[in-house]
């Protein structure tokens, strides 16, 4: 909006230069549709005109925003596409609208929602996804959001422009050559014709609208089915209150998964500011749980680390708790002394840690391969029905590998050896000259042809005086030419 | 209210004195539900719980720069030593600055990978956290922390009141330098060693100059140690003479 007052536009570089988007009530009074070049508004208006540049992602995102607001009247929720221009949702009701005194309840509360929060917004409540949108763009009267009676959309239609189906422009304009202005005479006229001259799209449209085909909504996210909503007079913002709530409603929860037999593996947690803002919370378990202290812990770990991260504002005064994942719980027998069984036991503190640090509990892992800095990896830690055991016993002889792999060999200096292809007998790394007292090798690994074309390497383990035990390595074959280059590509206990 | 019943009841000013000191020593005592001994009598003598206390917080730190690989080994080695003896796993938690222990050093050293979970973080305060995090949690037989600056005695008495309920080994690896007041229960300082050999002159089982600094309770001391990985087993180097081969390279 204008500091002034004045009329405000969104312009963007369109067909022959900065083109109109969108305009602002006082400037649509004062003429000005989307479309118009941003020059010739300003010519026919004169410079009062606030022009702002269009952000597409922006407005991406504040739609998704909004239709994760929208979600506390219902789960299946779905933005307009590019059909219908971005701009809007679509809101499936049914089943829902008791919650809140009925359709006409809904869309009140909705409404006066929406004014609250500065958002001038057109509703129109339909048996199609179809009409509710022919009609909230085109349905005339703003004072007051139709609602359609079951079985109304015909009637309600007949009026309105063939462009309120949501047709590309070139069918619409041909449409209107032809004198086909209102939905009410495309639907009366024969259907062979149409489609032969329009392509399908055209009736396809209509009959979504009219109710005899179906049309699906891409619903933002999927529709949980387990939740708890919990609202609350005076919103609250305070850590410890949220997390005895989300317990709360896990309770709430609970009883449903068991009865089902499943436990949650994941949960979404919804927390709907007073200002309209909704931000959401993904909790990960690795055993499925039904256990709210569990939840409600997880959520408290989840809390900390976010801090301030997470803005309340003046508060927040919904909180929803979805379950997004389950899995079924086996029953464990638990042992009469000890309490949970081990594996559970990390299960817990690899949730823990994941929600106080953000970071993945791993495991030593071993794959087949002879090059060293591939044959062991720290891998993501599974619960042990899905994990792979690790293939390598402890070992029974001396260490043939380094505690302390380095990343890549790091190149020796100043080495100076006996024989030409023999181990060195003094070299320095890392500022430090090793004196070798004793060496062992060579070990020689070559490279994985199938992969790349790696020179082979002759590796030693030598002991230094001072005790220091080193994994060192010559790249290559010796040659009387070319100098041996070294390299420290580990460390012994 | 017992103690008073005991000063009535005592015969003597001694025999009270005797039953006070006793309920004093008591609580440090009953705290401790095990150990982890070395198995070598003369360091195990020297430890207050004959061994290294669990649930008790143990300070490990290089003798000098250039003794890390031999800190982390003898660090792994208590480790492994104690999960052969426990049920349960073991937690590596390693600041940033740290390598990541290698997975077949770790098996070489002795220590069934299977069992071992390792979590890298960026910072030593997310070292303590996730530490403090796993004192809680159950089937864990051993902790060990990789940080990259001195042990803070406000992070130390944290992690010995968190450790004291679920009784692990707790171990905290820190680089050398930075001695303070910290709170742990023992410190101690590792050098690297020449390793044993075997009669053909070639290196077998790992050994570490270990040095007890600090002990609470207990008396230091210095030993050669030797880490047999198949038994689990610590020994007392015999330094009695030198492989020939070495001994010339050594005087070369």
């Amino acid at each position: 909006m204008a500091e002034d007052g004045g009329p405000c536009v969104v312009a963007a570089v369109g067909q022959g230069g900065l083109c109109l988007i969108a305009v602002d009530a006082q400037a649509h009074a004062l003429g000005l549709r989307p479309g118009e070049p941003l020059a010739r508004a300003r010519a026919r208006i004169g410079t009062g005109i606030a022009v702002y540049p269009a952000d597409p992602e922006a407005d991406a995102a504040a739609l998704e925003r909004l239709c994760v607001w929208a979600r506390r009247y219902t789960p299946t929720v779905a933005p307009f596409g590019a059909a219908e221009g971005g701009d809007g949702l679509f809101l499936n009701i049914a089943g829902a609208s008791h919650l809140f005194g009925g359709e006409a309840g809904l869309i009140a509360d909705l409404a006066e929602r929406l004014a609250k929060n500065a958002l001038p917004a057109r509703l129109a409540l339909a048996d199609t996804p179809g009409c509710a949108f022919a009609l909230a763009r085109y349905g005339g009267a703003r004072s007051r959001a139709p609602i359609v009676p079951p079985g109304g959309n015909a009637a309600v239609l007949r009026d309105l422009p063939v462009t309120a189906l949501r047709l590309e422009p070139g069918i619409a304009a041909s449409l209107r050559r032809l004198g086909l202005r209102r939905i009410g005479a495309l639907a009366e006229a024969p259907r062979a014709p149409l489609a032969r001259r329009f392509g399908q799209d055209l009736l396809t449209r209509l009959d979504q609208a009219l109710g005899h085909r179906p049309e699906p909504l891409l619903a933002l996210g999927e529709a949980p089915s387990f939740r708890a909503t919990r609202g609350f007079l005076d919103p609250i913002g305070h850590q410890d209150v949220i997390v005895a709530v989300v317990r709360d409603l896990m309770g709430e929860v609970a009883p449903r998964l068991e009865a089902a037999g499943l436990g949650a593996r994941a949960l979404r947690l919804t927390l709907h500011r007073v200002d309209g803002h909704a931000s959401t919370l993904d909790l990960g378990l690795s055993d499925p749980t039904r256990c709210p202290a569990q939840v409600g812990r997880l959520l408290d770990l989840r809390l900390d680390r976010l801090g301030r991260e997470l803005d309340a504002g003046f508060g927040f005064e919904t909180l929803r708790l979805d379950v997004t994942a389950t899995g079924p719980i086996r029953p464990i027998q638990v042992r009469l002394v000890g309490g949970a069984s081990a594996g559970q036991g990390i299960g817990r503190l690899a949730d823990a840690l994941r929600q106080r640090l953000g970071r993945r509990l791993g495991r030593p892992e071993f794959r087949e391969s002879h090059i060293p800095e591939r044959a062991s990896a720290p891998r993501r830690w599974m619960p042990p029905d899905r994990a792979h055991p690790a293939r390598r016993r402890a070992a029974e002889g001396p260490p043939c590998r380094p505690l302390i792999l380095l990343r890549t060999g790091e190149a020796a200096q100043e080495v100076f050896s006996l024989a030409p292809d023999g181990p060195p007998q003094r070299f320095r790394w890392r500022l430090r000259l090793h004196r070798v007292a004793h060496a062992e090798g060579p070990e020689r690994i070559a490279g994985e042809w199938w992969r790349e074309d790696a020179p082979v390497r002759d590796y030693y383990r030598v002991e230094d005086e001072a005790g220091r035990r080193l994994w060192l390595y010559r790249e290559g074959f010796h040659s009387a030419n070319a100098a041996a280059r070294w390299f420290v590509h580990g460390l012994f206990a | 209210m017992r103690s008073e019943d005991v000063v009535h009841a005592g015969a003597g000013r001694e025999e009270a004195l005797v039953a006070l000191r006793a309920r004093l020593q008591a609580p440090a005592l009953n705290s401790v539900a095990g150990a982890l001994p070395f198995g070598i009598a003369d360091l195990d003598e020297r430890l207050p719980t004959r061994g290294l206390a669990l649930g008790s917080l143990h300070e490990i730190a290089p003798g000098a720069e250039g003794a890390e690989a031999a800190a982390l080994g003898f660090t792994l080695a208590l480790v492994a030593r104690h999960l052969a003896a426990k049920p349960g796993e073991a937690l590596l938690v390693v600041a940033r600055g740290h390598p990541i222990p290698y997975g077949h050093g770790l098996a070489d050293l002795g220590l069934d990978p299977g069992r071992l979970l390792l979590f890298e973080v960026e910072t030593d305060t997310e070292v303590y956290r996730a530490v403090e995090e796993a004192l809680r949690a159950d089937g864990l037989a051993a902790v060990a922390g990789l940080v990259d600056a001195g042990l803070p005695l406000k992070q130390g008495r944290r992690l010995t009141l968190a450790a004291e309920r679920t009784n692990p080994l707790l171990l905290i690896l820190r680089p050398p330098g930075l001695d303070e007041a910290n709170g742990a229960a023992t410190r101690w300082r590792i050098e690297a060693a020449e390793a044993a050999r075997d009669r053909f002159g070639a290196l077998t089982r790992p050994r570490w100059r270990v040095r007890l600094d600090r002990c609470r309770n207990g008396r230091n001391g210095d030993w050669l140690l030797e880490w047999d990985n198949a038994a689990h087993r610590f020994d007392l180097a015999k330094t009695l003479a030198r492989h020939a081969p070495a001994a010339r390279a050594g005087h070369g």
